[in-house]
């Protein structure tokens, strides 16, 4: 039924899209549409693909890829973009499971393991592009007329956007697969937890860039009073969220579900405007609802109910903005890129394990849980675009390739993982 | 401003304010019933529009436009999936008899009139356009709804058997209205066909039908097998948001095609039980959002012809809905007999009147438009009160033993 479903969704929205009635349509009207579309036909498609034992994300993607602006265009440019106003809505209904998931008490004593497994992976993969620029400095080149990037600042900015990994995939296919453990925590948690430490080091490896590429500028240290000022910020405005969250959870507890979508959005709004980090801020709202009150299990009970329809158009989406033709040109060299992320996200992630004695499946398998990249990525390409104007836009056409790559294959792994470990189910049978 | 913060103040107006709409039992006095009937945020949605602080500056309103007709589609869809065969048919076929000869008198009584009254305000305007107003208007007068008559009788205890039949015919009179909305926004479809209109309006009909007739057959025999409510939840956002972006994409009315896709998935869905909850959860968030953003559509200009013209427009619906019943009774042969007074009840158009006014004026991008809104809105407030003030008079008189 899935299947017919689907291809009925999918000609109806051909026979709508049609030459033939054009003359009727107006095309810059066509965002409603597009959102209810791609809402039914990710979600079926993600279920369909589920069947095949791939994760639903993986579909919603896809389906996005198909669906976008590159194939079959039912989805415009404009029209993605105006999507994209959820991504904030989607990110924080992320993070706030996210946090809401992380129980103090199961994550005692793994702390050592997060940071091993962090600062090992970061570093394997740090020396690794370096290494691999030094070895095949032609994999480092870009095609453009104007000033280019030297192959050390150029390996330089892509192990730090290699080392980026997306959380919020990684909750959605646990969230998914109803994945609960020990593996399952040590995962979510070091994607969460690179998630901040990456974006410290990015702050760190833009400014030596950009004193390698202009020396006579100087070496900036005004990044350092920026990221304590972002950091010590979104804390405490997580604090005062979750504090909020816990007050209206236990003495108001009504309309849950626009209560839940509005907390999200204000978040983001708030902290993009005064340029807090908004996963961070909802992390630890989360984390704290979760920690110091009882209510945790409501708050995720609500977070469940509203978050379904946003995550499929925010990952469908994702898909949708996916560069093909970045991909087209560039895919031998990104491919060659993932393939050297892997390797390096498995050497760090296997020694890191190793070194705090950590369980065999997770040394040996450990690393397939690191492999996607979405938002956090892109936004470091978006800035390396900015701030180096003659040859950034290059650079993150090269860096959309590897992404949209490993955003494909990353939930597939990831969703492997979790059957491996034994942990996918435990959730509902609770 | 932008209108993604613009969106964000609806949200948290909407999830204050749905506090307020539709509680507690203080619906008897007009003022009150401002706040019980959400009225009072088109008000708001007004002073947040260009007229006053211009939060919702006409270019954030262009942005929001899609959310406006994903409200009239989810506004249809809630009617439509009030309109199950198996409930209606344990009524008597003349209740709906009753309601088709209402609506039609009240349309061909109205709109004549309103025309000759448009031709005299507006002289230079066209008269096909001047005709779609008269009627417009008139098909507006047969709209009505069933919350004031709910909120009255509740705070009464009123509930003979006037009341049934009242509301009855106010829970599916709008059904005609949207009906003739589809009919003119097939037929006189903008922009305006200079050729073939009845085969090209034929065709748009159609397909307003078509789309979500399919859809909702479709989605029903997805959701036959036991699903969770999740896939549910999904499944009715995806084709509430498709059908309401077609009708946008094609500038079709919204409601119509929302209507047309609640009636055939309710009537083929046997998950009546488990859709209210998750409807009913999002109906007065939604509802207060599309109230201020209409607000802040409205061009306020209250003149002397939209004076003259809501003035007229309120008589002539009050004779079209008092004068009639004695005749509609000896021609149906209703037991109890239906007094004059009967014609009270139905003053109120509620939300379903404002979607219908909000569904032309996005349809019809003109200025006669604007004129058709500030008289529709204008009278629809004006109506409510007259409408509690209505029903008391009626349902107290007529039911001794409630």
């Amino acid at each position: 039924m899935i299947i017919l479903s689907l291809l009925f969704v999918f000609t109806l929205m051909f026979f709508l899209k049609s030459s033939a009635l054009l003359s009727f349509a107006d095309p810059l009207r066509s965002t409603s549409i597009a959102l209810g579309f791609i809402l039914l036909f990710a979600y079926l498609f993600g279920k369909e693909i589920n069947r095949i034992k791939l994760p639903q994300i993986t579909g919603f993607i896809l389906a996005g890829i198909v669906c976008g602006p590159h194939i079959f265009k039912f989805l415009s440019v404009t029209d993605v973009k105006d999507l994209q106003l959820l991504d904030g809505l989607a990110l924080s209904l992320i993070a706030l499971t996210a946090g809401g998931e992380m129980r103090l008490a199961r994550l005692k004593g793994r702390f050592k393991a997060i940071s091993s497994v962090v600062v090992l992976q970061t570093a394997f993969i740090f020396v690794g592009f370096i290494l691999l620029g030094w070895l095949l400095p032609s994999l480092f080149s870009l095609q453009s007329d104007g000033v280019l990037p030297s192959v050390f600042v150029f390996a330089l900015l892509m192990g730090t956007l290699a080392t980026a990994t997306s959380p919020s995939t990684t909750i959605a296919v646990i969230t998914e697969t109803r994945a609960e453990g020990k593996l399952t925590d040590l995962v979510l948690s070091t994607a969460v937890f690179k998630d901040f430490f990456i974006i410290a080091i990015f702050a760190v490896v833009l400014s030596t860039t950009k004193f390698l590429s202009s020396p006579l500028q100087g070496f900036d240290l005004s990044f350092l009073r920026h990221i304590s000022r972002e950091i010590g910020g979104s804390v405490l405005l997580g604090a005062v969220i979750g504090g909020g969250i816990i007050l209206y959870l236990k003495y108001i507890k009504k309309e849950l579900t626009i209560f839940i979508l509005g907390i999200a959005f204000f978040t983001y709004q708030i902290s993009q405007g005064y340029g807090y980090h908004p996963l961070m801020i909802c992390l630890i709202a989360g984390f704290i609802v979760q920690n110091l009150s009882p209510l945790g299990e409501d708050l995720i009970l609500a977070l469940e109910k509203v978050s379904m329809p946003v995550y499929v158009v925010f990952f469908a989406i994702s898909g949708a903005s996916i560069e093909l033709p970045a991909l087209k040109n560039s895919w031998v060299i990104a491919l060659i890129f993932v393939l050297w992320r892997g390797v390096l996200k498995f050497s760090g992630t296997y020694l890191g394990a190793r070194l705090v004695k950590e369980e065999t499946c997770f040394r040996k398998f450990g690393w397939a849980g690191y492999i996607s990249q979405a938002g956090v990525a892109l936004g470091m390409a978006i800035v390396i675009e900015r701030t180096f104007p003659q040859w950034g836009t290059q650079f993150k056409t090269l860096v959309l390739a590897v992404i949209a790559i490993n955003q494909i294959i990353g939930p597939i792994f990831l969703q492997k993982l979790l059957i491996k470990s034994g942990e996918t189910g435990r959730k509902s049978q609770n | 401003m932008r209108a993604i913060y613009a969106f964000g103040i609806l949200i948290l107006i909407a999830f204050l304010g749905s506090r307020f709409v539709f509680r507690g039992k203080r619906a008897l006095s007009p003022f009150n019933f401002l706040f019980f009937s959400g009225f009072i945020y088109v008000f708001l949605g007004l002073y947040l529009g260009r007229h006053g602080l211009n939060v919702l500056s006409p270019r954030v309103l262009t942005g929001l436009t899609p959310l406006i007709s994903l409200g009239l589609g989810w506004i249809g869809f809630l009617f439509g999936f009030q309109l199950e065969y198996k409930y209606l048919k344990k009524f008597p076929k003349k209740y709906i008899e009753l309601s088709l000869f209402q609506f039609l008198f009240i349309l061909f009584f109205v709109s004549p009139v309103l025309l000759v009254m448009l031709r005299w305000l507006y002289p230079s305007t066209q008269m096909y356009l001047l005709y779609g107003l008269a009627v417009s208007l008139a098909l507006l007068a047969g709209i009505h709804s069933p919350t004031l008559l709910n909120a009255v009788s509740s705070s009464l205890s009123k509930r003979g058997s006037y009341f049934f039949l009242a509301r009855f015919l106010v829970s599916v009179g709008g059904f005609w209205g949207i009906m003739g909305l589809a009919l003119i926004a097939s037929f006189w479809h903008y922009p305006f066909f200079e050729s073939g209109i009845i085969l090209k309006g034929a065709l748009i009909l159609i397909i307003s039908t078509l789309i979500p007739a399919l859809m909702g057959y479709f989605f029903h025999l997805l959701t036959k097998k036991r699903i969770s409510e999740q896939d549910l939840l999904v499944y009715l956002l995806g084709m509430v948001f498709f059908i309401s972006g077609a009708a946008f994409y094609f500038n079709l009315p919204p409601l119509y095609l929302g209507m047309v896709l609640g009636i055939v998935f309710s009537n083929l869905t046997k998950m009546h039980e488990k859709i209210y909850p998750l409807l009913l959860s999002t109906e007065k968030p939604l509802y207060i959002t599309f109230l201020m953003l209409i607000g802040a559509l409205w061009e306020f200009n209250l003149n002397w012809y939209v004076a003259l013209l809501v003035f007229l427009f309120i008589t002539l619906r009050l004779i079209g809905y008092v004068l009639p019943f004695p005749f509609f009774d000896k021609l149906l042969r209703f037991s109890p007999q239906l007094p004059f007074r009967f014609g009270l009840c139905f003053f109120s158009s509620g939300g379903i009147g404002i979607a219908f006014a909000v569904s032309l004026k996005l349809a019809y991008p003109l200025p006669l438009t604007d004129i058709f809104l500030s008289v529709a809105l204008i009278s629809i407030i004006l109506n409510e009160f007259f409408g509690l003030l209505g029903i008391k008079h009626s349902l107290w008189r007529m039911d001794p033993q409630a």
